[in-house]
């Protein structure tokens, strides 16, 4: 690009970009400014520094028991997703399968179709069915939409995978138990691993899934924070925020040590 | 379709025909299908029938065939607005999703340094994995009456009382936007990405302005990711529920509303399962064209 003293146009679209940026940042920052704030309801400009906020919050039952509920069922989409979408995303790329492409489509599709009917029709079935609202109904439901994450990282570390080492495994005598577990499963391991993580945040914030899913009393923490919010607005909801903010973003830390963000562009 | 094709394209080469046996690998897409058939397929399936009888033929064997939810649905206006406002907040925030998108998307696509890249890539990825009820919370914060925006323009005696920026349509478009920009910008930037920087130098050299090189080079072979990134945040915003709820309050009314409040209040289960398919229906005709969209213009990748 050039580099000529001012630049009006160049320095329009920094402006600009710039103000995208806070437009997409500042409201995470002012929540965790809330988060701090000690006066009992959301107001500005903020007046002190406290912690009662997240006392609040982790001293408050519905909060705590929901909160675990999340993570148990996180932990558990996260298993389930990786093994379900690991091994999918195997087959459509090695499994010669005709209609691989519509096959995955199909699989993708819980990521653009309404999450929300995805929770109305798993709620009528269960309901035919008469089992209620379990927890495992809960687990399915967020697995669903979890696999696709898995499938999308993992489809894309198999893109750029070189069968030749494969073959040169089995050249050399290795079985084909040997050349899975000890070439294959090493190399997309990040793309699970990956798309693992990722599935643990979209179960840990699901909220359209969950809202048909859980029952009274057993519901998870996005639930219980949005029921709080229709009645009140103070900070141990943006403690809990914060709480769950940070969680992503450690995840995103993590994400970029074990695979590089990269993989996330295309989507 | 196959005879077609075979006419109109003779000279297909003969290994597409004579596809190879399917390998045993096929078997681990088993855990995959029998979820997908038994907890995706099968409930929307169900939801399309129990759309169509008059109840629940589990509970009450005298159920009959019938249209009247649907007959319900076209009858009453209040219905036809709730689902002209989903469609209309959905247009909205896709077009400025798009606005703020593509000099975002852009500037990601350019950026030659790559710690500059990542930090925007984490700027834009952050938000996405921050849950909805959250960036809602912090919209209603930043919008509500007495909330940073009012509070401030009050304190420097900009404003009396506060500005309706909440409870409306407008506060929950801002929202939406904010939710679904990251993905417009993550589907921009893989196109934008892909397009010849040279393309646009060379419209320069022969003396276009940098804008006009933009406008005539850059923008157009973008459309398939404008078209695509659009077509994903529609999907996307039409189906939401958290942020019309709290941040319309109740001067705004969605198909997403509307069916859990079938649901939760009225437990008219058939009802809900017609405004179900009538919402379905529309997402479908956005998600086939997405589809369309990326697989035409970008080969394998539109699927993945």
């Amino acid at each position: 690009m050039s580099t000529r003293g001012f630049d009006a146009g160049r320095a329009a679209y920094y402006t600009l970009n710039g103000a995208i940026l806070v437009f997409l940042l500042a409201p995470i920052a002012i929540v965790a400014v809330f988060a701090v704030n000690p006066t009992p309801y959301i107001s500005f400009p903020p007046v002190g520094v406290t912690l009662r906020w997240f006392d609040k919050f982790f001293a408050t039952e519905d909060f705590m028991v929901s909160l675990w509920l999340s993570l148990r069922v996180a932990v558990v989409v996260l298993l389930l997703s990786m093994m379900i979408g690991g091994a999918c995303a195997l087959a459509l790329v090695r499994g010669r399968l005709p209609g691989a492409r519509i096959l995955t489509a199909f699989f993708m599709s819980p990521l653009m179709l309404p999450a929300i009917l995805t929770g109305l029709a798993l709620f009528q079935v269960f309901q035919l069915a008469e089992v209620g609202r379990p927890v495992w109904g809960l687990i399915v439901g967020h697995t669903l939409v979890a696999v696709p994450y898995v499938l999308r990282t993992t489809l894309a570390v198999l893109a750029n995978f070189d069968m030749r080492i494969e073959e040169a495994a089995a050249s050399l005598g290795a079985s084909q138990t040997r050349v899975f577990f000890e070439i294959t499963l090493p190399l997309i391991r990040p793309g699970i691993i990956a798309g693992g993580i990722f599935a643990f945040i979209v179960s840990f914030d699901q909220f359209p899934i969950s809202l048909f899913l859980v029952p009274p009393k057993g519901e998870t923490l996005p639930v219980v924070l949005f029921n709080y919010m229709k009645f009140d607005l103070d900070g141990a909801i943006a403690a809990a925020s914060m709480v769950s903010i940070l969680l992503a973003l450690s995840v995103v830390l993590l994400l970029e040590r074990v695979i590089g963000l990269k993989a996330y562009v295309k989507l | 379709m196959a005879s077609v094709a075979d006419t109109l394209s003779p000279a297909l080469p003969p290994q597409r025909r004579l596809r190879p046996a399917i390998s045993p690998v096929a078997w681990l897409a088993g855990p995959a299908l029998l979820l997908f058939v038994v907890f995706f397929v099968l409930p929307f399936g169900v939801m399309a029938l129990l759309s169509l009888l008059s109840g629940n033929p589990v509970q009450n064997p005298n159920v009959y065939p019938t249209t009247r939810h649907y007959a319900r649905f076209l009858g009453d206006e209040l219905y036809y607005d709730a689902l002209w406002a989903t469609l209309r907040i959905g247009l909205i925030t896709t077009f400025f999703s798009l606005l703020i998108g593509y000099p975002l998307a852009h500037w990601m696509a350019r950026m030659k340094s790559r710690l500059g890249h990542a930090l925007l890539l984490m700027a834009v990825i952050a938000p996405m994995l921050t849950g909805i009820v959250v960036r809602t919370f912090a919209w209603m914060t930043i919008l509500q009456d007495k909330g940073v925006i009012n509070t401030t323009l009050a304190a420097l005696g900009l404003i009396d009382g506060p500005l309706p920026l909440m409870y409306n349509e407008f506060g929950t478009i801002v929202a939406l936007v904010h939710i679904y920009v990251p993905f417009m910008v993550l589907t921009l930037t893989g196109v934008i990405g892909r397009i010849d920087e040279r393309l646009e130098q060379a419209a320069r050299n022969l003396g276009a302005s940098r804008l006009r090189a933009f406008a005539e080079v850059t923008l157009p072979l973008s459309l398939p990711g404008i078209l695509a990134g659009s077509l994903l945040v529609f999907a996307l915003a039409i189906s939401a529920y958290v942020t019309p709820f709290l941040m319309g309050g109740t001067n705004v009314l969605t198909l997403p509303m509307l069916i859990y409040q079938q649901v939760s209040a009225s437990f008219n289960l058939g009802f809900a399962g017609a405004l179900g398919v009538i919402l379905l229906a529309v997402s479908l005709v956005v998600v086939i064209a997405y589809n369309h969209v990326l697989a035409r213009f970008s080969g394998q990748e539109g699927l993945t």
